[in-house]
């Protein structure tokens, strides 16, 4: 068993008196594919914001590589930057070009020379299929796209694990294909990544490992073929057949 | 009209000195105001629970105050508790100060209105929330800043005609001299409204070219696109 990338242990987060969160271990190894499913409201992105310390977890602690990123003292900025995010809603930089997105986190944050970023960011931006749009303006891109130079703009930082935050949803059903096609491009490139999705056919092609997740808990865990076909929990078996109507579990 | 051009010829000079003081005072005041409210719109946003109330205090005083007793607190007040100024200093502080308070205000309704989702996203690559509020978002806001900051700009080159009131030598006092010594009051408010009326044009043209030149595409709040 390899060393995992991150562990995450008896993970809370509450709001004031409002638990989201509770009691949520795992351990993700390289290039593990982990797919978060379960209703809104069950604190999946909540989740994801915890990992990479966007929202400070009211307990538990959580592990890069063995160093402990809860620990009081730690950099939080220097974690932020070793874990990729990416946003329901793109989030891109609207001042900035699709290059200056990519290459602005490589020079401010990492010191990487202009130039050598901008190399890097055409190169990231290749894997994505949008280095021919590098010159436009967030405003001047569909949202597959956006979701795309959102993808590259984590990846230019040469993250240890990318968290995706259902990163299909803001869009049209016409445009999800091809920002899942690079998700699943990025997973055979061999990627670790956890994602937040409502779109039970990628997990069930693409994740090495399906998390349901219900009131602020893991419900049930297990390989897709497992949790699709033969889920063990009662829960889970419900949300499945409310999220695919046609199929019988 | 004859008389009027020949009354123009003799005061133009000295109301375009004048004039000059006015720019001075524009451009004096804008700046200290520019130096109070962008930091004071910051730590509006940002700032903890200290220090917003700090922000809010100096807004309601200067926001709730006529400028006029302002400048006379600061010209003739303050010298009895020690405090004297000169007049064209206290004048540079009044309205800097004043519209300080004023810009605090475009700058912090911009800042708002550049989304959460961009700092989330400065903070997701690992930026400080410093270099996040540096390189992300103000560099928006302060483009979407300009329209009302235009307004700030107009307005403040008309205010500073208050200034004639504690014998600053601005446009508005060498016109008050001139029509008392020429008994010429009509011919010489027209001429100063008129001067008046080409420095905003001009100033609004100045503003809105620049405007121009920082656009970006989505983030051309205002723009006239024809």
């Amino acid at each position: 068993m390899p060393l995992p990338v991150l562990r995450i242990e008896k993970l809370c987060k509450s709001f004031g008196n409002t638990a989201v969160i509770t009691d949520v271990s795992f351990d993700v190894i390289p290039s593990e594919v982990i797919v978060v499913i379960g209703s809104s409201g069950t604190g999946k992105s909540t989740m994801l914001q915890c990992i990479n310390l966007l929202l400070r977890p009211t307990s538990g602690r959580i592990f890069l590589e063995e160093k402990e990123i809860t620990a009081p003292g730690v950099n939080q900025d220097n974690v932020r930057r070793q874990m990729g995010m990416v946003f329901q809603e793109f989030n891109l930089f609207n001042h900035l070009t699709v290059l200056g997105n990519v290459t602005i986190g490589m020079v401010k944050v990492s010191g990487i020379p202009a130039k050598q970023a901008k190399e890097k960011a055409l190169q990231e931006l290749e894997r994505v299929g949008m280095a021919e749009h590098c010159e436009k303006y967030p405003a001047q891109l569909s949202g597959g796209q956006k979701q795309r130079v959102g993808i590259a703009r984590a990846l230019g930082m040469d993250p240890k694990v990318m968290l995706f935050d259902e990163p299909t949803s803001a869009l049209d059903p016409e445009l999800t294909g091809e920002v899942l096609a690079v998700m699943q491009k990025l997973a055979a490139e061999g990627m670790t990544m956890i994602i937040v999705s409502h779109e039970m056919g990628f997990a069930r092609e693409v994740a090495d490992r399906v998390i349901f997740m219900e009131n602020g808990t893991i419900e049930e865990q297990g390989i897709p073929d497992q949790i699709f076909s033969t889920p063990r929990s009662e829960r889970t078996r419900k949300f499945l057949s409310v999220i695919r109507p046609g199929k019988s579990v | 009209m004859k008389e009027f051009l020949a009354y123009a010829k003799m005061a133009l000079p000295d109301l375009l000195q004048g004039t000059v003081v006015t720019l001075e005072l524009t451009a004096g005041a804008l700046l200290i105001g520019l130096a109070i409210g962008l930091p004071l719109s910051l730590m509006r946003v940002y700032g903890g629970r200290l220090i917003q109330p700090l922000c809010t205090a100096y807004l309601t005083v200067f926001r709730g105050t006529p400028l006029l007793v302002q400048l006379f607190v600061v010209y003739y007040g303050l010298p009895e508790i020690g405090v004297a100024f000169s007049r064209m200093t206290a004048a540079f502080l009044t309205l800097g100060c004043n519209s300080g308070a004023y810009q605090c205000e475009y700058f912090r309704g911009a800042i708002q209105a550049v989304s959460t989702g961009q700092m989330q996203a400065a903070r997701g690559i690992g930026m400080s929330r410093l270099q996040g509020i540096r390189h992300i978002i103000l560099p928006q806001a302060l483009r979407l800043v300009i329209p009302a900051w235009s307004n700030e700009f107009i307005a403040m080159v008309k205010y500073t005609a208050i200034v004639f009131l504690i014998a600053v030598p601005d446009l508005m006092s060498k016109a008050k001299i001139l029509s008392s010594q020429n008994f010429a009051p009509i011919q010489t408010y027209v001429l100063v409204a008129m001067i008046y009326l080409v420095l905003v044009g001009a100033l609004g043209l100045m503003l809105h070219v620049v405007q121009q030149k920082l656009a970006v595409p989505g983030l051309d709040f205002g723009m006239d696109k024809r």
